[in-house]
């Protein structure tokens, strides 16, 4: 649309009203009572640290570069752009480094071309084969319930209240449920869906992608984020099949490494929770299910997201350090909670609204950490 | 769990039903006084608690919001224990969501009873009546006789939205909670009175609810 220039030049101007709101944002959940809200904001996806750093720092420069560089040749070194998304992936790379990272595109630059017309071609021939049966009588359950949590998965963000975005969940969700019997449509899946709509939107667009209207894409841009989240989120949910088939039983495994793993780094939360008889299923289902999305903003999943590509078996595994790092982040007002009440109902609506970058990070190195200390320890939770 | 010997009471109460129906928007309503359209799905369990003045008691009722996709899940089972009662809820405009109440409450009665061997009390809900009562009328179903063949209590038509009869439902629920409680108690009573009759059954236990 315009030169590059410009374009750098709007980014920074982006940059800086997402930091201003931020802070303003900060301001608020500050001035509010002790409690948050019972349903946490996922709105506001700014991609900044919430210091309210104005522009791109020296440091972030040279990191986009690095990135730049690394996706310019012609096989890109995948290890090498691993390393450098884990701790964090800048917006302009962020679309095409999750595609890379996640093996939807192959190293090779030659070869994506072709690979995504396939892919692309491939979905909508699902589409065309099989989203006519969604209302005959083996699949209409199935619909059914996809219909009823579209217009319920984030419902406060306009992006997701148009029409056609609500269809594009719709068709992504059904035809990935037929194609997997083994666990149908679960709730929670709608979620996971998200970030990858969002990122891949973003790489059509340079505004603000909250409030976007994407009858203002191009047909076929919108036919192309809609594959391309499709097969990036099925390929995520490969990781992961055992989440969401009969009983979870990819979850009930997972809570209870998170429980022993968390009786290991904190014994007296650990024992906390136990006396006033908390059960870690009645608040880390979600945390497991939904890959913390229902406990952070969207902005930190997109982060945390970046890291768990980069991660290996990030999803699958790394997750589990990361909801261990996320509990005893809390251990001060865990410990504090003298009843059940109390402890379900912070458990259940931490104050993570005004969390950045910067919070997720810390997250995310505190999980490094455990996963280094405790992977090897004796009779400690393995794979 | 409670302890019926102290002014205040302690209860757990399920809220189930398929997904949709307004489970989560009832539990709002009626906790805290409002209505919005934006609620999310419920994952797993969702937790609240309700504080009522009754007769001078202080009753606290613990709300467990469960997700409707999880009767297929296998996990209500971890979930139901130790409740007193239950809403079962509907959709008035969905007659898909009044088919799926018989079994939603035969899984809660195959996997929950109270210690003297009875089904826990539970309460019918047929939300959404702000917006038609087409199953209620349609289907030539007589509510009354509906719930006496399967055990429910009672029955209400509520609205989370317009805020219509949800106190009126919660109190018959909690109505029924310490009556059976009291029957229990009852029996404790006349255990712990003659308990030589209960000797040779093996164990006197005063704290023990089970009247066998």
């Amino acid at each position: 649309k315009m030169c590059s220039a410009v374009g750098a030049c709007l980014n920074h101007s982006i940059f800086r009203v997402h930091a201003a709101g931020e802070h303003a944002a900060l301001h608020r959940q500050r001035s509010l009572p002790h409690r948050p809200p019972v349903i946490p904001l996922v709105a506001r996806m700014a991609d900044q640290n919430t210091s309210g750093t104005p522009a791109m720092t020296e440091r972030e420069a040279s990191r986009l570069d690095k990135f730049k560089q690394l996706l310019a040749g012609p096989n890109t070194d995948l290890e090498e752009l691993r390393k450098l998304s884990w701790s964090g992936i800048p917006r302009q790379v962020r679309p095409i480094t999750w595609k890379l990272l996640s093996g939807y595109l192959p190293a090779n630059a030659e070869r994506r071309e072709s690979v995504l017309q396939r892919k692309r071609q491939e979905y909508f021939g699902f589409i065309q084969q099989y989203y006519d049966s969604r209302n005959d009588e083996h699949h209409q359950d199935t619909y059914r319930q996809i219909h009823i949590d579209i217009p319920r998965t984030n419902p406060l963000i306009p992006l997701f209240q148009q029409a056609s975005v609500q269809e594009i969940f719709e068709r992504i969700l059904f035809i990935w449920a037929i194609r997997h019997p083994a666990s149908g449509y679960v709730q929670g899946i709608n979620d996971l869906v998200t970030p990858f709509f969002v990122v891949y939107v973003f790489e059509y667009i340079e505004e603000e992608v909250e409030n976007f209207d994407v009858s203002s894409l191009q047909e076929e841009a919108l036919r192309n984020i809609e594959a391309d989240s499709f097969w990036c989120m099925s390929k995520l949910l490969d990781g992961i099949q055992d989440n969401y088939t009969f009983a979870q039983p990819g979850i009930q495994k997972k809570v209870k490494a998170l429980e022993e793993l968390v009786s290991r780094i904190d014994e007296s939360v650990h024992r906390h929770m136990h006396h006033y008889e908390v059960e870690y299923l009645q608040f880390a289902f979600r945390w497991m299910n939904n890959l913390l999305m229902r406990e952070l903003p969207l902005r930190c999943t997109i982060r945390l997201w970046d890291t768990y590509q980069a991660e290996p078996e990030g999803f699958s595994h790394f997750h589990l350090y990361v909801c261990a790092a996320f509990l005893v982040r809390w251990r001060k007002e865990i410990l504090e909670e003298r009843d059940f009440q109390g402890l379900m109902i912070l458990l259940q609506n931490l104050p993570t609204m005004h969390w950045g970058n910067e919070e997720v990070s810390v997250l995310l190195a505190e999980a490094y950490r455990l996963k280094f200390a405790f992977a090897d320890a004796p009779n400690h939770y393995k794979r | 769990m409670q302890n019926n010997h102290h002014k205040e009471r302690l209860y757990k109460i399920l809220v189930i039903g398929d997904l949709g129906v307004g489970k989560t928007s009832i539990i709002k309503r009626y906790v805290h006084h409002n209505f919005s359209p934006n609620y999310r799905a419920t994952i797993g369990v969702d937790f609240a608690l309700k504080v009522l003045n009754w007769d001078q008691e202080t009753v606290r009722l613990q709300l467990w919001d469960i997700a409707g996709q999880e009767r297929f899940g296998n996990m209500t089972r971890v979930y139901y224990r130790e409740a007193m009662g239950a809403f079962i809820v509907f959709d008035v405009t969905r007659p898909a969501s009044f088919e799926a109440v018989t079994k939603w409450k035969e899984d809660l009665d195959s996997k929950l009873t109270l210690a003297n061997g009875k089904n826990v009390a539970t309460v019918l809900l047929a939300n959404k009546c702000d917006q038609g009562r087409d199953v209620l009328t349609n289907n030539g179903i007589k509510m009354e006789q509906f719930c006496l063949e399967n055990g429910f209590v009672g029955w209400y038509e509520t609205s989370a939205k317009e805020n219509i009869n949800i106190d009126e439902a919660a109190n018959c629920l909690v109505k029924h909670i310490i009556a059976n409680e009291n029957d229990m108690l009852q029996s404790e009573v006349l255990d712990t009175i003659s308990p030589q009759l209960e000797k040779d059954k093996g164990g006197t236990c005063s704290s023990c609810f089970r009247s066998q």
